[in-house]
């Protein structure tokens, strides 16, 4: 399961999303349970989604389907919700200039910071995977373009890390 | 006036401590401080050392009859209770996806458990009758319930050093298996990378292998029904997502509460004078020869899986054959790592370790048929 805590206007919202399969999710948001459908496959990773779910290889629009209480979609805040979820490379730009996830679990830490100077084998950030903390080492040396993840943020098998400068 | 009597009388404790029991206790000291201090197992080292030390107090009144740790010897561990119940949460916290996404780990399972048959056969050798040979064989799975349930069964009068034996190489798992996987892999082996497969697992297949497991198993080896239906009850329940409560009763309090329960009455069977024997360091040092090749069966068995597959599976995956699930995955992860910062085998090796997992119960199963037990 993947919680995501939005703040939209001081406001904060606690979305919890729990893959049921590769393209149905179900979202929890406010004590409400909703089936969502991805319908589509458009690679929109970069732009702020309304509302959106992120399935790994960036996200696409949803079709929403209210399953336990139909009222309870006016009131719930998902509708009115623009925000971008935590970023993700395009897969396309998965090169070497990025290092992604070896496989899923949580980020504990993350080590570096943007501009920073790595060193190939230097710890870059902590992953939980089955209850070990596994080093995640940069994969070349050079300078952090970019830190896609927060510490307490699930990951999947894939997904960017940080992006290195490219020379 | 005080004569000798009332001085007899008085002294009773005094006068009835023996020699094993003073040595008993000092072992007691050593596994306190094995579980406080070195922070091996101490969820069950603890009570185990308290157990002991307990029962080994002259004319204990624990143990007399009715005395609370022969209750409890009798409420769960006599006739398996605590082992299967502490196997609903074993189940209720593996995960079985790394091993449905890869399920040809399932042989390294399988390969893993061969050290229990070559232990029974040197356990026979020296002359332990094969019901005492298969529950000293069983150690070699280094899964802790299993060892109690099959001992329980054929050899109760050994429970006490198979049971400390199982526990505390589970503890050494992290120090003996590296050796045994870099003598027996090439450094080229080592490196060889396993990339994760990113198979998706259906909910569907996830609350089904646990039935399907059950039923198959069940009918292939009747023995191991109670294991295998508890491990796979709690796997079930965690899957479904449909009784969190009861998952997490299961993975908790009622493993946590059995935990304590079980350690106590383990220890209280750890009587000096039963239990410094030859037979025990006989035992403690089949137990670690158990193990031993169980590991490296398990490794062997995944070279040729590599040779087969054209150089694609690292061997040693193949070390997590054997349970202590998920000890194993993580060590051999660890051994990856330190060769190759980039090397994840983690998955691949939980699956691997998960399959362990199931083929120890699966041989506790089979040795009991095979020692006819249940008449």
């Amino acid at each position: 399961m993947r919680r995501y805590t939005l703040d939209i206007s001081g406001r904060e919202f606690v979305i919890d999303v729990q893959e049921l399969a590769a393209d149905r999710f179900e979202v929890k948001v406010g004590g409400e349970a909703y089936e969502v459908t991805l319908s589509g496959d458009e690679n929109l990773a970069e732009t702020s989604i309304t509302p959106a779910i992120s399935n790994g290889n960036g996200a696409s629009p949803v079709v929403i389907a209210p399953r336990i209480a139909p009222k309870a979609a006016s009131q719930a805040p998902i509708e009115s919700v623009t925000a971008p979820l935590p970023r993700r490379a395009p897969t396309g730009a998965a090169s070497k200039a990025t290092l992604t996830a070896p496989m899923p679990g949580m980020i504990l830490e993350v080590n570096v910071k943007v501009g920073d100077t790595v060193v190939r084998g230097q710890q870059v950030a902590i992953l939980d995977a089955m209850k070990m903390h596994n080093m995640i080492g940069a994969t070349r040396d050079g300078v952090i373009a970019e830190v896609f993840v927060t510490a307490g943020q699930s990951v999947d098998h894939g997904d960017s890390i940080v992006a290195f400068k490219m020379d | 006036m005080i004569d000798h009597a009332t001085l007899a009388l008085l002294l009773k404790g005094v006068n009835a401590v023996t020699w094993q029991s003073l040595f008993m206790i000092a072992v007691s000291f050593v596994l306190l401080y094995l579980a406080i201090a070195k922070d091996y197992e101490p969820l069950l080292l603890l009570p185990i050392a308290a157990g002991c030390m307990l029962a080994n107090l002259p004319l204990s009144p624990l143990i007399a009859e009715d005395g609370m740790l022969k209750v409890l010897y009798n409420m769960g561990i006599t006739n398996e209770l605590f082992p299967l119940l502490i196997f609903v949460g074993i189940g209720a916290l593996t995960d079985f996806g790394p091993l449905l996404e890869n399920p040809r780990l399932v042989l390294l399972g399988a390969a893993g458990q061969f050290g229990i048959f070559m232990t029974l056969m040197f356990a026979l050798l020296l002359g332990f009758s094969p019901q005492e040979a298969a529950s000293i064989g069983i150690i070699g799975a280094i899964d802790g319930p299993t060892s109690i349930y099959v001992s329980g069964i054929l050899a109760p009068h050994l429970l006490g050093p198979i049971t400390v034996a199982a526990y505390s190489y589970m503890s050494l798992v992290p120090i003996i298996l590296p050796p045994i996987i870099r003598l027996l892999t090439t450094k080229k082996e080592r490196l060889i990378r396993m990339p994760y497969s990113q198979r998706k697992i259906s909910r569907r297949t996830r609350i089904m292998f646990p039935i399907v497991v059950t039923v198959l198993v069940g009918t292939l080896v009747p023995f191991a029904t109670p294991l295998i239906g508890m491990l796979m009850l709690g796997n079930l329940m965690k899957e479904s997502g449909a009784v969190e409560r009861l998952t997490k009763a299961s993975a908790a309090e009622i493993a946590n509460t059995v935990t304590l329960f079980l350690g106590l009455a383990i220890g209280s069977t750890m009587v000096g004078t039963e239990f410094l024997k030859t037979s025990t360091l006989a035992i403690l040092v089949l137990g670690i020869i158990a193990f031993a090749v169980d590991a490296c069966a398990g490794v062997l068995f995944a070279k040729v899986l590599n040779w087969i597959s054209g150089g694609k599976v690292n061997p040693m995956i193949g070390a997590a054959g054997i349970s202590a699930f998920p000890m194993a995955a993580r060590v051999v992860q660890k051994v990856a790592h330190s060769e190759d910062f980039e090397n994840f085998l983690l998955m691949h090796a939980m699956g691997a370790n998960a399959a362990g997992q199931v083929a120890s119960v699966v041989a506790g199963g089979v040795l009991l048929a095979l020692m006819g037990a249940g008449g």
